[in-house]
Protein backbone atom coordinates (compact mmCIF):
# COMPACT_ATOMS: atom_id res chain seq x y z
CA UNK A 1 0.00 0.00 0.00
CA UNK A 2 1.30 3.37 -0.98
CA UNK A 3 0.85 6.97 -0.18
CA UNK A 4 1.22 9.68 -2.75
CA UNK A 5 0.09 13.13 -2.73
CA UNK A 6 -1.91 14.64 -5.45
CA UNK A 7 -1.45 18.01 -5.24
CA UNK A 8 -4.22 19.25 -7.61
CA UNK A 9 -7.20 17.03 -7.27
CA UNK A 10 -10.73 19.64 -6.46
CA UNK A 11 -13.11 18.08 -4.84
CA UNK A 12 -16.18 19.08 -2.58
CA UNK A 13 -18.54 21.07 -4.88
CA UNK A 14 -16.32 21.49 -6.98
CA UNK A 15 -15.31 24.48 -4.61
CA UNK A 16 -11.57 25.96 -5.12
CA UNK A 17 -9.47 24.22 -1.86
CA UNK A 18 -6.38 23.15 -1.25
CA UNK A 19 -8.16 19.55 -0.19
CA UNK A 20 -6.05 16.79 -1.58
CA UNK A 21 -6.12 13.13 -2.25
CA UNK A 22 -4.13 10.44 -0.98
CA UNK A 23 -3.86 8.34 -3.95
CA UNK A 24 -2.76 4.91 -3.34
CA UNK A 25 -2.59 1.56 -5.65
CA UNK A 26 -5.40 -0.07 -4.02
CA UNK A 27 -7.84 2.60 -4.73
CA UNK A 28 -7.56 2.44 -8.50
CA UNK A 29 -9.18 -1.12 -8.69
CA UNK A 30 -12.34 -0.69 -10.84
CA UNK A 31 -15.08 0.36 -8.97
CA UNK A 32 -18.09 -1.99 -8.79
CA UNK A 33 -20.98 -0.28 -10.91
CA UNK A 34 -23.51 -1.84 -8.35
CA UNK A 35 -25.59 1.33 -7.47
CA UNK A 36 -27.53 0.97 -4.62
CA UNK A 37 -29.33 4.12 -3.93
CA UNK A 38 -29.86 4.76 -0.56
CA UNK A 39 -33.66 4.98 1.32
CA UNK A 40 -35.28 5.46 4.10
CA UNK A 41 -38.66 5.23 5.17
CA UNK A 42 -40.65 7.10 8.01
CA UNK A 43 -41.20 5.37 11.25
CA UNK A 44 -44.53 3.90 12.25
CA UNK A 45 -43.92 1.72 15.04
CA UNK A 46 -42.16 3.49 18.11
CA UNK A 47 -38.03 2.78 18.58
CA UNK A 48 -36.85 -0.08 20.34
CA UNK A 49 -37.51 0.11 24.45
CA UNK A 50 -33.54 -0.31 25.69
CA UNK A 51 -35.65 -2.34 28.36
CA UNK A 52 -38.32 -5.05 27.17
CA UNK A 53 -40.99 -5.99 29.49
CA UNK A 54 -39.55 -4.28 32.58
CA UNK A 55 -36.92 -6.55 32.96
CA UNK A 56 -34.42 -7.73 29.90
CA UNK A 57 -31.63 -4.68 29.40
CA UNK A 58 -31.08 -5.03 26.00
CA UNK A 59 -26.97 -4.95 25.30
CA UNK A 60 -25.92 -5.50 21.72
CA UNK A 61 -27.08 -6.66 18.65
CA UNK A 62 -25.76 -9.82 17.40
CA UNK A 63 -27.94 -10.65 14.49
CA UNK A 64 -29.63 -9.70 11.65
CA UNK A 65 -32.06 -11.58 9.32
CA UNK A 66 -34.19 -9.88 7.46
CA UNK A 67 -37.23 -10.35 9.19
CA UNK A 68 -36.29 -10.07 12.63
CA UNK A 69 -33.11 -8.61 15.20
CA UNK A 70 -31.57 -10.83 18.06
CA UNK A 71 -30.02 -8.83 20.82
CA UNK A 72 -28.15 -10.05 23.68
CA UNK A 73 -29.66 -8.67 27.20
CA UNK A 74 -29.71 -8.57 30.87
CA UNK A 75 -32.02 -10.42 32.73
CA UNK A 76 -32.04 -7.92 35.54
CA UNK A 77 -34.42 -10.45 37.66
CA UNK A 78 -31.66 -13.14 37.24
CA UNK A 79 -29.16 -10.16 37.91
CA UNK A 80 -30.80 -9.20 41.21
CA UNK A 81 -30.25 -12.64 42.34
CA UNK A 82 -27.17 -12.96 42.17
CA UNK A 83 -26.68 -14.87 38.85
CA UNK A 84 -23.14 -14.42 37.75
CA UNK A 85 -24.45 -15.13 34.26
CA UNK A 86 -27.78 -13.33 33.44
CA UNK A 87 -27.67 -12.81 30.02
CA UNK A 88 -30.28 -14.55 27.43
CA UNK A 89 -30.49 -13.62 23.62
CA UNK A 90 -33.40 -11.98 22.48
CA UNK A 91 -35.60 -12.07 19.57
CA UNK A 92 -38.15 -9.35 17.95
CA UNK A 93 -39.50 -8.67 14.35
CA UNK A 94 -38.47 -6.49 12.44
CA UNK A 95 -40.61 -3.14 11.76
CA UNK A 96 -41.93 -4.19 8.26
CA UNK A 97 -43.14 -7.65 9.87
CA UNK A 98 -44.01 -5.93 13.64
CA UNK A 99 -46.74 -3.78 11.75
CA UNK A 100 -48.47 -7.32 10.92
CA UNK A 101 -51.48 -7.07 12.34
CA UNK A 102 -50.81 -10.49 13.40
CA UNK A 103 -47.37 -10.18 13.75
CA UNK A 104 -46.97 -11.32 17.32
CA UNK A 105 -48.87 -14.68 17.00
CA UNK A 106 -46.60 -15.19 14.13
CA UNK A 107 -43.10 -14.88 16.57
CA UNK A 108 -46.30 -16.71 18.91
CA UNK A 109 -45.87 -19.68 16.39
CA UNK A 110 -42.18 -19.89 16.34
CA UNK A 111 -42.10 -20.24 20.50
CA UNK A 112 -44.85 -22.73 20.34
CA UNK A 113 -42.95 -25.04 17.64
CA UNK A 114 -39.41 -24.33 19.28
CA UNK A 115 -40.74 -24.83 22.60
CA UNK A 116 -41.87 -28.30 22.13
CA UNK A 117 -38.16 -29.50 20.66
CA UNK A 118 -35.67 -30.84 23.29
CA UNK A 119 -32.59 -31.29 21.75
CA UNK A 120 -29.31 -30.91 22.41
CA UNK A 121 -28.42 -29.82 19.25
CA UNK A 122 -31.70 -27.14 18.74
CA UNK A 123 -31.85 -23.60 20.52
CA UNK A 124 -33.83 -23.65 23.73
CA UNK A 125 -36.32 -21.11 24.14
CA UNK A 126 -37.25 -19.74 27.74
CA UNK A 127 -40.32 -17.50 27.14
CA UNK A 128 -42.40 -15.63 24.72
CA UNK A 129 -43.20 -11.97 25.87
CA UNK A 130 -44.94 -8.85 25.12
CA UNK A 131 -43.64 -5.22 26.03
CA UNK A 132 -46.97 -3.35 26.69
CA UNK A 133 -46.31 -0.15 26.16
CA UNK A 134 -44.38 -0.77 22.99
CA UNK A 135 -46.35 -3.64 21.56
CA UNK A 136 -43.37 -5.63 20.92
CA UNK A 137 -43.57 -9.35 21.05
CA UNK A 138 -40.39 -11.25 21.79
CA UNK A 139 -38.67 -14.51 22.39
CA UNK A 140 -36.44 -15.28 25.28
CA UNK A 141 -33.68 -17.61 24.10
CA UNK A 142 -30.21 -19.14 25.18
CA UNK A 143 -27.37 -17.22 24.87
CA UNK A 144 -25.07 -18.78 22.71
CA UNK A 145 -21.52 -17.90 22.14
CA UNK A 146 -19.64 -18.96 18.63
CA UNK A 147 -19.17 -18.58 15.25
CA UNK A 148 -22.13 -19.24 13.14
CA UNK A 149 -21.54 -21.45 9.80
CA UNK A 150 -21.35 -18.71 7.35
CA UNK A 151 -18.42 -17.26 9.52
CA UNK A 152 -16.64 -20.09 9.59
CA UNK A 153 -17.14 -20.44 5.63
CA UNK A 154 -15.55 -17.11 5.58
CA UNK A 155 -12.79 -18.19 7.34
CA UNK A 156 -12.50 -21.97 5.38
CA UNK A 157 -13.35 -20.67 2.05
CA UNK A 158 -11.63 -24.16 1.09
CA UNK A 159 -14.17 -26.04 3.19
CA UNK A 160 -14.07 -28.38 5.66
CA UNK A 161 -11.80 -32.15 5.76
CA UNK A 162 -14.16 -35.07 6.14
CA UNK A 163 -13.50 -35.22 10.39
CA UNK A 164 -14.16 -32.04 10.96
CA UNK A 165 -17.34 -32.20 8.31
CA UNK A 166 -18.85 -35.21 9.78
CA UNK A 167 -19.06 -33.78 13.14
CA UNK A 168 -21.06 -31.04 12.02
CA UNK A 169 -23.14 -32.80 9.71
CA UNK A 170 -24.04 -35.67 12.17
CA UNK A 171 -25.32 -32.76 14.91
CA UNK A 172 -27.01 -30.98 12.24
CA UNK A 173 -28.51 -33.81 10.61
CA UNK A 174 -29.26 -35.30 14.31
CA UNK A 175 -31.44 -31.74 15.12
CA UNK A 176 -33.29 -32.32 12.06
CA UNK A 177 -34.41 -35.17 11.96
CA UNK A 178 -35.41 -35.11 15.54
CA UNK A 179 -37.40 -32.16 14.39
CA UNK A 180 -38.55 -33.51 11.64
CA UNK A 181 -39.68 -36.84 13.96
CA UNK A 182 -42.00 -34.45 15.89
CA UNK A 183 -43.46 -32.75 12.81
CA UNK A 184 -41.49 -29.54 13.06
CA UNK A 185 -40.24 -28.49 10.11
CA UNK A 186 -37.97 -25.61 9.97
CA UNK A 187 -38.44 -23.83 7.19
CA UNK A 188 -35.26 -21.50 6.37
CA UNK A 189 -32.16 -23.85 7.05
CA UNK A 190 -28.95 -21.80 6.12
CA UNK A 191 -25.50 -21.46 7.37
CA UNK A 192 -26.37 -18.50 9.30
CA UNK A 193 -29.03 -20.18 11.22
CA UNK A 194 -26.29 -23.13 12.67
CA UNK A 195 -24.27 -22.20 15.69
CA UNK A 196 -21.12 -23.90 16.60
CA UNK A 197 -21.71 -22.88 20.06
CA UNK A 198 -19.20 -24.00 22.98
CA UNK A 199 -20.88 -27.02 24.13
CA UNK A 200 -21.78 -28.08 20.25
CA UNK A 201 -23.57 -27.41 17.54
CA UNK A 202 -27.36 -25.34 17.53
CA UNK A 203 -29.64 -25.24 15.08
CA UNK A 204 -32.03 -22.02 15.51
CA UNK A 205 -34.49 -19.70 13.80
CA UNK A 206 -37.37 -21.63 13.81
CA UNK A 207 -38.98 -18.25 12.66
CA UNK A 208 -40.26 -19.55 9.09
CA UNK A 209 -41.31 -23.23 10.65
CA UNK A 210 -44.39 -25.07 10.31
CA UNK A 211 -46.23 -27.89 11.75
CA UNK A 212 -46.70 -30.72 9.69
CA UNK A 213 -50.26 -31.51 8.53
CA UNK A 214 -52.08 -32.08 11.44
CA UNK A 215 -50.05 -31.67 14.28
CA UNK A 216 -50.82 -28.39 16.72
CA UNK A 217 -54.28 -27.41 15.32
CA UNK A 218 -55.42 -24.35 15.99
CA UNK A 219 -51.76 -22.64 16.59
CA UNK A 220 -52.00 -19.59 14.02
CA UNK A 221 -50.08 -21.12 10.83
CA UNK A 222 -47.62 -19.07 8.77
CA UNK A 223 -49.95 -18.70 5.70
CA UNK A 224 -47.35 -19.31 2.97
CA UNK A 225 -49.94 -17.71 0.45
CA UNK A 226 -49.97 -14.81 2.26
CA UNK A 227 -47.00 -14.58 3.66
CA UNK A 228 -44.15 -16.15 1.57
CA UNK A 229 -40.42 -15.46 2.54
CA UNK A 230 -37.42 -17.52 1.83
CA UNK A 231 -33.60 -17.44 1.61
CA UNK A 232 -32.74 -17.42 -1.98
CA UNK A 233 -29.92 -19.54 -2.05
CA UNK A 234 -30.98 -22.22 -0.31
CA UNK A 235 -34.99 -21.93 -1.11
CA UNK A 236 -36.19 -25.43 -2.50
CA UNK A 237 -36.93 -24.82 -6.46
CA UNK A 238 -41.04 -25.61 -5.26
CA UNK A 239 -41.02 -23.43 -2.45
CA UNK A 240 -40.45 -20.63 -4.84
CA UNK A 241 -42.90 -21.75 -6.91
CA UNK A 242 -45.55 -21.44 -4.31
CA UNK A 243 -45.51 -24.67 -2.78
CA UNK A 244 -46.35 -25.43 0.86
CA UNK A 245 -43.26 -26.20 3.01
CA UNK A 246 -42.47 -30.10 3.42
CA UNK A 247 -39.80 -32.01 5.11
CA UNK A 248 -38.16 -31.99 1.43
CA UNK A 249 -37.65 -28.54 1.30
CA UNK A 250 -35.68 -28.66 4.29
CA UNK A 251 -33.96 -31.24 2.73
CA UNK A 252 -33.14 -29.06 0.11
CA UNK A 253 -31.67 -26.75 1.95
CA UNK A 254 -29.85 -29.01 4.37
CA UNK A 255 -27.90 -30.55 1.50
CA UNK A 256 -27.02 -27.00 0.23
CA UNK A 257 -25.45 -26.58 3.70
CA UNK A 258 -23.87 -29.78 3.67
CA UNK A 259 -22.09 -29.43 -0.12
CA UNK A 260 -21.08 -25.69 0.60
CA UNK A 261 -19.50 -27.02 4.23
CA UNK A 262 -17.68 -29.87 2.19
CA UNK A 263 -16.19 -27.64 -0.60
CA UNK A 264 -16.39 -24.54 0.44
CA UNK A 265 -18.99 -23.27 -2.61
CA UNK A 266 -22.51 -22.97 -2.86
CA UNK A 267 -23.89 -26.62 -5.08
CA UNK A 268 -24.81 -24.03 -7.48
CA UNK A 269 -22.65 -20.96 -7.53
CA UNK A 270 -24.83 -19.16 -5.24
CA UNK A 271 -27.96 -19.30 -7.42
CA UNK A 272 -31.75 -19.74 -6.69
CA UNK A 273 -32.77 -22.73 -7.54
CA UNK A 274 -34.82 -21.59 -10.24
CA UNK A 275 -31.87 -19.99 -11.51
CA UNK A 276 -29.92 -22.98 -11.23
CA UNK A 277 -32.47 -25.34 -12.95
CA UNK A 278 -32.99 -23.17 -15.67
CA UNK A 279 -29.10 -23.37 -16.35
CA UNK A 280 -29.38 -26.96 -16.06
CA UNK A 281 -26.86 -26.25 -13.55
CA UNK A 282 -27.17 -29.79 -12.06
CA UNK A 283 -25.87 -32.05 -14.65
CA UNK A 284 -22.25 -30.42 -13.55
CA UNK A 285 -22.40 -31.40 -9.95
CA UNK A 286 -19.80 -33.13 -8.81
CA UNK A 287 -18.57 -35.05 -5.61
CA UNK A 288 -16.36 -32.59 -3.30
CA UNK A 289 -13.30 -33.97 -2.99
CA UNK A 290 -13.31 -34.09 0.79
CA UNK A 291 -17.11 -35.85 0.85
CA UNK A 292 -16.40 -39.92 1.24
CA UNK A 293 -17.83 -41.63 -1.52
CA UNK A 294 -20.52 -43.28 0.09
CA UNK A 295 -21.97 -39.86 1.29
CA UNK A 296 -22.64 -38.34 -2.66
CA UNK A 297 -25.74 -40.47 -3.78
CA UNK A 298 -27.81 -39.53 -0.67
CA UNK A 299 -26.23 -35.78 -0.80
CA UNK A 300 -26.57 -35.65 -4.96
CA UNK A 301 -30.26 -36.92 -4.40
CA UNK A 302 -31.01 -34.64 -1.45
CA UNK A 303 -29.79 -31.84 -3.84
CA UNK A 304 -32.27 -32.66 -6.70
CA UNK A 305 -34.22 -29.44 -7.74
CA UNK A 306 -37.60 -31.76 -8.09
CA UNK A 307 -38.98 -31.85 -5.13
CA UNK A 308 -40.42 -35.24 -6.64
CA UNK A 309 -36.67 -36.45 -7.27
CA UNK A 310 -35.49 -35.43 -3.91
CA UNK A 311 -36.42 -38.85 -2.40
CA UNK A 312 -34.04 -38.96 0.65
CA UNK A 313 -35.66 -38.32 4.27
CA UNK A 314 -33.29 -36.24 6.77
CA UNK A 315 -33.12 -39.24 8.21
CA UNK A 316 -31.76 -41.07 5.50
CA UNK A 317 -29.60 -38.47 4.82
CA UNK A 318 -27.60 -39.66 8.82
CA UNK A 319 -27.27 -42.74 7.79
CA UNK A 320 -25.64 -41.92 4.83
CA UNK A 321 -23.20 -39.72 6.94
CA UNK A 322 -22.89 -41.81 9.81
CA UNK A 323 -21.97 -45.01 7.85
CA UNK A 324 -18.23 -45.52 8.24
CA UNK A 325 -16.50 -44.37 4.89
CA UNK A 326 -15.45 -47.93 3.04
CA UNK A 327 -11.92 -48.66 2.77
CA UNK A 328 -10.31 -49.20 -0.36
CA UNK A 329 -10.56 -52.74 -1.10
CA UNK A 330 -14.22 -52.76 -0.01
CA UNK A 331 -14.53 -50.06 -2.60
CA UNK A 332 -12.98 -52.01 -4.73
CA UNK A 333 -14.55 -54.90 -4.56
CA UNK A 334 -18.18 -53.32 -4.75
CA UNK A 335 -17.75 -51.32 -7.72
CA UNK A 336 -18.05 -48.08 -6.63
CA UNK A 337 -14.32 -46.79 -6.84
CA UNK B 1 -22.34 13.25 22.27
CA UNK B 2 -19.59 11.38 24.30
CA UNK B 3 -15.61 12.34 24.63
CA UNK B 4 -13.36 9.81 25.93
CA UNK B 5 -9.80 10.53 26.58
CA UNK B 6 -6.81 8.22 26.84
CA UNK B 7 -3.11 8.86 27.67
CA UNK B 8 -2.49 9.47 24.29
CA UNK B 9 -5.46 9.94 22.02
CA UNK B 10 -8.78 11.99 22.51
CA UNK B 11 -12.07 11.46 20.29
CA UNK B 12 -15.20 13.13 20.36
CA UNK B 13 -17.85 11.40 18.33
CA UNK B 14 -21.60 11.94 17.96
CA UNK B 15 -24.73 11.36 15.55
CA UNK B 16 -27.78 12.82 15.04
CA UNK B 17 -31.02 12.43 12.88
CA UNK B 18 -30.89 15.88 11.22
CA UNK B 19 -34.07 17.97 9.97
CA UNK B 20 -35.77 15.51 7.84
CA UNK B 21 -35.43 11.97 8.56
CA UNK B 22 -37.31 10.23 10.43
CA UNK B 23 -35.06 7.84 12.09
CA UNK B 24 -30.76 8.04 12.43
CA UNK B 25 -29.12 5.04 10.71
CA UNK B 26 -25.65 6.17 11.23
CA UNK B 27 -23.91 4.74 13.85
CA UNK B 28 -20.34 5.05 15.21
CA UNK B 29 -18.05 3.69 17.22
CA UNK B 30 -14.73 5.35 19.91
CA UNK B 31 -12.60 3.03 21.40
CA UNK B 32 -9.66 5.88 21.98
CA UNK B 33 -7.81 3.01 24.10
CA UNK B 34 -8.48 0.57 21.62
CA UNK B 35 -7.25 3.24 19.00
CA UNK B 36 -10.37 2.60 16.70
CA UNK B 37 -12.95 4.83 15.75
CA UNK B 38 -15.65 3.52 13.08
CA UNK B 39 -18.41 5.55 11.40
CA UNK B 40 -20.79 3.20 9.32
CA UNK B 41 -24.14 4.85 7.06
CA UNK B 42 -26.79 2.47 7.12
CA UNK B 43 -29.59 1.54 3.94
CA UNK B 44 -32.57 -1.00 3.59
CA UNK B 45 -35.29 0.92 4.35
CA UNK B 46 -37.80 0.60 7.56
CA UNK B 47 -35.40 -0.07 10.46
CA UNK B 48 -32.85 -2.30 8.14
CA UNK B 49 -30.75 0.95 7.87
CA UNK B 50 -30.01 1.46 11.39
CA UNK B 51 -29.80 -2.50 11.99
CA UNK B 52 -26.95 -2.54 9.40
CA UNK B 53 -24.95 0.14 10.62
CA UNK B 54 -25.15 -0.86 14.52
CA UNK B 55 -24.44 -4.35 13.80
CA UNK B 56 -20.98 -3.11 11.78
CA UNK B 57 -20.27 -1.18 15.04
CA UNK B 58 -21.05 -4.18 17.64
CA UNK B 59 -19.18 -6.78 15.67
CA UNK B 60 -15.96 -4.51 15.38
CA UNK B 61 -15.95 -3.21 18.74
CA UNK B 62 -15.32 -6.40 19.72
CA UNK B 63 -11.57 -6.51 21.05
CA UNK B 64 -9.01 -7.32 18.69
CA UNK B 65 -5.63 -8.40 19.86
CA UNK B 66 -2.29 -7.94 17.99
CA UNK B 67 -0.29 -5.23 16.21
CA UNK B 68 -1.52 -2.74 13.78
CA UNK B 69 -0.91 -5.36 10.88
CA UNK B 70 -3.18 -8.42 12.72
CA UNK B 71 -5.56 -6.13 13.68
CA UNK B 72 -6.13 -4.55 10.34
CA UNK B 73 -6.53 -8.35 9.47
CA UNK B 74 -9.27 -8.96 11.74
CA UNK B 75 -11.34 -5.84 10.85
CA UNK B 76 -11.09 -6.50 7.46
CA UNK B 77 -12.18 -10.60 8.23
CA UNK B 78 -15.15 -8.93 10.23
CA UNK B 79 -16.30 -6.39 8.03
CA UNK B 80 -16.25 -10.28 4.80
CA UNK B 81 -18.15 -11.75 7.06
CA UNK B 82 -21.05 -8.91 7.92
CA UNK B 83 -20.77 -8.81 3.82
CA UNK B 84 -21.89 -12.33 3.43
CA UNK B 85 -23.91 -12.06 6.37
CA UNK B 86 -26.11 -8.97 5.03
CA UNK B 87 -25.98 -9.91 1.49
CA UNK B 88 -26.60 -13.80 0.55
CA UNK B 89 -28.14 -14.62 4.31
CA UNK B 90 -30.86 -12.62 4.27
CA UNK B 91 -34.67 -14.05 4.87
CA UNK B 92 -36.70 -11.97 2.03
CA UNK B 93 -40.40 -12.03 1.01
CA UNK B 94 -42.19 -12.35 -1.44
CA UNK B 95 -43.31 -8.94 -1.95
CA UNK B 96 -40.25 -7.52 -1.84
CA UNK B 97 -37.65 -10.06 -3.10
CA UNK B 98 -35.07 -7.36 -3.73
CA UNK B 99 -34.44 -6.09 -0.09
CA UNK B 100 -31.07 -4.73 0.02
CA UNK B 101 -29.64 -4.06 3.61
CA UNK B 102 -26.61 -2.74 4.12
CA UNK B 103 -24.07 -0.29 4.76
CA UNK B 104 -20.84 1.84 4.83
CA UNK B 105 -17.88 1.70 6.60
CA UNK B 106 -14.99 4.12 7.54
CA UNK B 107 -12.99 3.07 10.08
CA UNK B 108 -9.46 3.94 11.54
CA UNK B 109 -6.74 2.26 13.53
CA UNK B 110 -3.82 3.68 14.89
CA UNK B 111 -0.95 1.82 17.07
CA UNK B 112 1.78 3.69 18.00
CA UNK B 113 2.67 6.19 14.82
CA UNK B 114 1.06 4.43 12.37
CA UNK B 115 -2.44 4.06 11.23
CA UNK B 116 -4.93 2.87 9.06
CA UNK B 117 -7.87 3.88 7.34
CA UNK B 118 -10.20 1.37 5.98
CA UNK B 119 -13.47 2.42 3.59
CA UNK B 120 -16.29 1.14 1.33
CA UNK B 121 -18.98 3.32 0.75
CA UNK B 122 -19.33 7.13 0.92
CA UNK B 123 -17.97 8.04 4.67
CA UNK B 124 -15.18 9.55 4.45
CA UNK B 125 -11.94 9.34 6.48
CA UNK B 126 -10.20 13.44 6.40
CA UNK B 127 -6.62 14.54 7.73
CA UNK B 128 -6.21 17.72 9.41
CA UNK B 129 -2.23 18.33 9.16
CA UNK B 130 -0.15 21.33 8.75
CA UNK B 131 -3.30 23.71 8.53
CA UNK B 132 -4.20 21.41 5.43
CA UNK B 133 -7.30 19.35 4.84
CA UNK B 134 -6.15 16.23 3.10
CA UNK B 135 -9.26 13.54 2.07
CA UNK B 136 -8.02 10.37 3.11
CA UNK B 137 -10.46 7.94 1.80
CA UNK B 138 -12.08 8.31 -1.79
CA UNK B 139 -15.67 7.92 -2.17
CA UNK B 140 -17.29 4.74 -3.64
CA UNK B 141 -20.14 6.41 -5.43
CA UNK B 142 -21.36 7.17 -9.01
CA UNK B 143 -20.24 10.79 -8.47
CA UNK B 144 -16.86 9.36 -7.87
CA UNK B 145 -16.94 6.74 -10.25
CA UNK B 146 -18.29 9.70 -13.28
CA UNK B 147 -15.08 11.72 -12.47
CA UNK B 148 -12.49 8.80 -12.37
CA UNK B 149 -13.98 7.21 -15.37
CA UNK B 150 -15.83 9.17 -17.70
CA UNK B 151 -13.81 12.87 -17.26
CA UNK B 152 -17.06 14.92 -15.52
CA UNK B 153 -16.28 17.37 -13.57
CA UNK B 154 -17.11 16.98 -9.83
CA UNK B 155 -20.01 19.71 -10.71
CA UNK B 156 -21.06 17.14 -14.08
CA UNK B 157 -21.21 14.59 -11.79
CA UNK B 158 -22.84 16.32 -8.90
CA UNK B 159 -25.82 17.19 -11.32
CA UNK B 160 -26.40 13.38 -12.49
CA UNK B 161 -29.29 12.26 -10.72
CA UNK B 162 -27.85 9.05 -9.18
CA UNK B 163 -24.87 11.19 -8.20
CA UNK B 164 -25.20 9.66 -4.46
CA UNK B 165 -25.52 5.76 -5.23
CA UNK B 166 -23.37 3.62 -3.84
CA UNK B 167 -20.89 1.79 -6.16
CA UNK B 168 -19.47 -0.24 -3.00
CA UNK B 169 -21.20 -1.15 0.50
CA UNK B 170 -21.16 -3.74 3.02
CA UNK B 171 -24.14 -6.25 1.78
CA UNK B 172 -24.22 -4.49 -1.68
CA UNK B 173 -22.75 -7.21 -3.80
CA UNK B 174 -21.17 -10.64 -3.36
CA UNK B 175 -17.62 -9.82 -3.27
CA UNK B 176 -16.54 -6.91 -1.09
CA UNK B 177 -13.69 -4.80 -2.14
CA UNK B 178 -12.37 -2.89 0.95
CA UNK B 179 -10.10 0.28 0.64
CA UNK B 180 -7.22 0.76 2.73
CA UNK B 181 -4.82 3.79 3.41
CA UNK B 182 -1.84 3.23 5.95
CA UNK B 183 -0.03 6.21 6.78
CA UNK B 184 2.29 7.46 9.44
CA UNK B 185 0.45 9.56 12.25
CA UNK B 186 2.33 13.20 12.70
CA UNK B 187 2.44 14.90 15.81
CA UNK B 188 -0.21 17.65 15.74
CA UNK B 189 -2.41 15.84 13.38
CA UNK B 190 -6.47 15.71 13.56
CA UNK B 191 -8.12 13.14 12.10
CA UNK B 192 -12.02 13.17 10.63
CA UNK B 193 -14.47 10.41 10.35
CA UNK B 194 -18.20 11.19 9.01
CA UNK B 195 -20.76 10.43 6.88
CA UNK B 196 -22.15 12.05 3.95
CA UNK B 197 -24.74 14.02 5.95
CA UNK B 198 -22.33 15.57 7.55
CA UNK B 199 -19.80 16.87 5.10
CA UNK B 200 -22.55 17.44 2.28
CA UNK B 201 -23.74 20.42 4.36
CA UNK B 202 -20.03 21.59 4.84
CA UNK B 203 -17.52 23.13 2.96
CA UNK B 204 -13.88 21.79 3.02
CA UNK B 205 -12.97 25.38 4.80
CA UNK B 206 -15.75 24.62 7.13
CA UNK B 207 -14.10 20.99 8.23
CA UNK B 208 -10.85 22.48 8.21
CA UNK B 209 -11.54 25.40 10.68
CA UNK B 210 -13.43 23.30 13.02
CA UNK B 211 -10.42 20.69 12.74
CA UNK B 212 -7.90 23.52 13.75
CA UNK B 213 -9.64 24.03 16.89
CA UNK B 214 -7.50 23.29 19.82
CA UNK B 215 -9.72 20.36 20.93
CA UNK B 216 -11.91 17.31 19.32
CA UNK B 217 -14.49 18.70 21.65
CA UNK B 218 -14.96 21.67 20.51
CA UNK B 219 -14.25 20.58 16.66
CA UNK B 220 -17.11 18.33 16.91
CA UNK B 221 -19.39 20.83 18.84
CA UNK B 222 -18.08 23.30 15.95
CA UNK B 223 -19.24 20.54 12.62
CA UNK B 224 -22.24 20.15 14.34
CA UNK B 225 -23.72 23.81 14.59
CA UNK B 226 -22.87 24.36 11.13
CA UNK B 227 -24.40 21.38 9.65
CA UNK B 228 -27.18 21.75 11.73
CA UNK B 229 -27.42 25.42 10.66
CA UNK B 230 -28.68 24.28 7.26
CA UNK B 231 -30.81 22.51 5.85
CA UNK B 232 -29.43 18.81 7.93
CA UNK B 233 -31.75 16.62 5.23
CA UNK B 234 -29.97 13.74 6.13
CA UNK B 235 -28.39 11.56 8.98
CA UNK B 236 -25.11 13.06 10.46
CA UNK B 237 -22.64 11.81 12.25
CA UNK B 238 -18.28 12.36 12.61
CA UNK B 239 -15.94 11.23 14.93
CA UNK B 240 -13.07 13.66 15.80
CA UNK B 241 -9.54 12.27 16.71
CA UNK B 242 -6.49 13.72 17.86
CA UNK B 243 -3.69 13.27 20.26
Amino acid sequence: MTEQLLESEQVLNGEACDLTYFALAATATQAEKNEQPRSSAPARLGELPDVLGGRYKIERLLGVGGMGAVYRARDLLREQFGDPEPYVALKTLSDDFAEYPDANSLLYSEFALTARLNHPNVVRLFGFEVDVPSQRAFLILELLKGPTLDQLLCERPEGLPWDELSEIAIALLEALTYSHQLGVLHGDLKPSNVMLADDGLRLFDYGLGQPVEGLLPGLPRLCRNRFTAWTPRYAALELLDGAPLSPAADVYALACVLYELASGRHPFRRLSAKQAKSMELDKQLQRPEQLPVHCWPALRTALAFEQAQRTISCAELLHAFRAPPLGRWTRWLRGTH
Amino acid sequence: MQEIASSLWRSAARTDTGKVRARNEDAFLALPEQGLWVVADGMGGHQNGALASRLIVEYLAEPSEGNLQQRLVELRKRLHGLNRRLGQELTVTAERPDTLIGSTVVALLVDGDRAACVWAGDSRCYLWRGSRLYQLSRDHSLRQQLIDEQQYSPEQAARHPSAHALTRAIGASEELQLDILELDVLPGDAFLLCSDGLYQGLSSDALGAALNLPSAHFALQRLFEQALDGPARDNLSAVVIRR
